[in-house]
């Protein structure tokens, strides 16, 4: 039994690995591509050791997993709040329905240049870039989990005589629950996004900074450890929500 | 009297083709505090739609209902509501779905929670406190159902097939629990169900409903004596005396 697992473990790794060698014998050993314009496994080795010695990585990581949170967090806070009202009052929501379906497709990219006029340049723009891409995903599931919360819950708190704010708080935030977090999960991946994109921007720190300034010191090396980097973390967020999905049961 | 019913109709549109369905057609009913009373009928009659009227779920298109003189608009807390589905709350272990409503009226949480052990002692589910609803059987998820309504003591009980999803043992299990427990208070209930021999069993008086538009064709005094029994002639000669008139509806 055991056995089998670690096998199916393992087995997700056969690709990989034999990329990493082709990519290896391309790039290190028969010397085809010049690493200027991309590196091979070696170089990227090296340069993740450089980064990881002057600390620069780590920096650069924190700096990026703190815009992402703190962006992600706001958004959550006003997704979720505004989520439960417009999902609770028919009426409210028929009154905001328009501007969210015209807000929502824009490309949060596409904020860069308010945010740079309105932020200037540093933490700030970059929160509000992943703020407007988090901040829809998070309502509209919201909203969808307060318009599936069963009428007979709502029924039964009435028939204890919960009130309006108590209905909201006690039987319908904890009902959305479950479509709150895959809203999270949903945005989390967006706030990722928006963070290494706004950073190219409007930013002077962060690994999305660092691919693109390493990139014109044609050291691609570097670059190519801030992708893996934001692909990992990717992963490390997914895994995470996915085990949060997993304890809510209801 | 606790429940006045005077000329009380109901039609839904229903949602596919937009037609209407006349649910219930000019009910008059008394009901008088303290009382048992079950409503029966062929499905669609109507019963659970007067229930849900009673409470206040809903209002009538026609006609009123009064519940100790006062007119029914919303829900209350004086009228407690039992559901035919799995209505707890499944992100609350079992001693909070139980205090749920005494906690929101604001009682203090330390006195609730001995009362709701109180209650989950006398069906045996003081083990349970701390499971989730997912994690019991079907009569336990009831009988938690059923707590967490009479906990509050309102004055009266509407339940709505209660015990329809339940095996047959369990049931009657339940059946016998419910009446020990009102006969120990004298709160109204008023229990829908469509199991001619439950409504024998429990109740002071039977009202069966007609085939839609939902009628009162007939109401009942069940005068047998306390504890019943299901096996006796006379229960059984009862059981069938009602079912009778429903099938009668049933042919219309």
């Amino acid at each position: 039994m055991t056995d089998i697992r670690l096998y199916n473990k393992l087995e997700k790794l056969i690709f990989p690995i034999i990329l990493i060698i082709i990519w290896y014998i391309i790039c290190d050993v028969l010397m085809l591509i010049p690493s200027y314009m991309f590196p091979g496994p070696v170089e990227v080795v090296n340069s993740f050791i450089k980064l990881l010695v002057t600390g620069k990585l780590f920096k650069d990581i924190i700096d990026t997993l703190y815009k992402v949170l703190l962006g992600l967090f706001l958004a959550a806070v006003v997704g979720i709040t505004f989520g439960i009202i417009l999902g609770w009052s028919k009426r409210l929501e028929r009154l905001c329905t328009l501007i969210i379906s015209i807000l929502r497709p824009i490309p949060p990219i596409a904020w860069i240049p308010f945010s740079i006029l309105w932020f200037g340049i540093g933490t700030a723009p970059a929160v509000f870039i992943i703020f407007m891409g988090c901040v829809f995903p998070i309502l509209v599931s919201t909203i969808d989990g307060v318009h599936r919360t069963r009428g007979v819950l709502i029924e039964a708190a009435q028939s204890f005589g919960a009130s309006n704010m108590q209905m909201l708080t006690e039987v319908v935030l904890p009902a959305t629950v479950p479509y709150i977090v895959s809203g999270l999960k949903v945005g989390i991946g967006i706030a990722l996004m928006c963070t290494i994109s706004g950073e190219m921007i409007g930013s002077s720190s962060g690994i999305g900074y660092m691919i693109l300034t390493s990139t014109s010191l044609f050291d691609t090396g570097s670059t190519v450890v801030g992708m893996l980097v934001i692909g990992i973390i990717g992963i490390i967020f997914d895994y995470i929500f996915t085990k949060i999905q997993e304890r809510i049961f209801w | 009297m606790t429940f006045e019913i005077e000329n009380v109709s109901k039609t839904f549109i229903s949602k596919g083709r937009g037609e209407t369905i006349k649910a219930l057609e000019d009910i008059n009913l008394t009901i008088e505090t303290g009382k048992f009373v079950c409503f029966v009928g062929p499905s669609g009659c109507g019963k659970t739609t007067l229930l849900r009227l009673m409470e206040g779920f809903e209002l009538p298109d026609e006609g009123t209902i009064k519940d100790d003189g006062e007119l029914v608009t919303k829900p209350s807390r004086e009228r407690g509501f039992i559901f035919q589905d799995y209505s707890l709350f499944p992100w609350l272990n079992v001693l909070d779905n139980v205090t749920f409503g005494l906690n929101i009226a604001g009682r203090p949480e330390e006195e609730n929670k001995e009362r709701a052990y109180k209650y989950l002692d006398a069906v045996g589910l003081r083990d349970f406190a701390t499971k989730y609803p997912h994690e019991l059987s079907g009569g336990m998820k009831q009988r938690v159902a059923i707590i967490r309504s009479i906990i509050n003591e309102s004055k009266s009980l509407l339940m709505d097939e209660p015990f329809s999803a339940l095996d047959v043992q369990t049931k009657h299990k339940l059946e016998e629990q419910l009446v020990n427990n009102w006969r120990q208070n004298d709160r109204t209930v008023i229990f829908v169900t469509h199991d001619v021999e439950e409504a024998v069993f429990l109740s002071d008086e039977i009202v069966v409903f007609s085939r839609r538009p939902g009628r009162i064709k007939k109401v009942f005094k069940n005068e047998l004596p306390r504890p019943r029994n299901r096996g006796d002639h006379v229960f059984q000669d009862f059981v069938n005396e009602v079912t009778e008139e429903i099938d009668e509806s049933e042919d219309d």
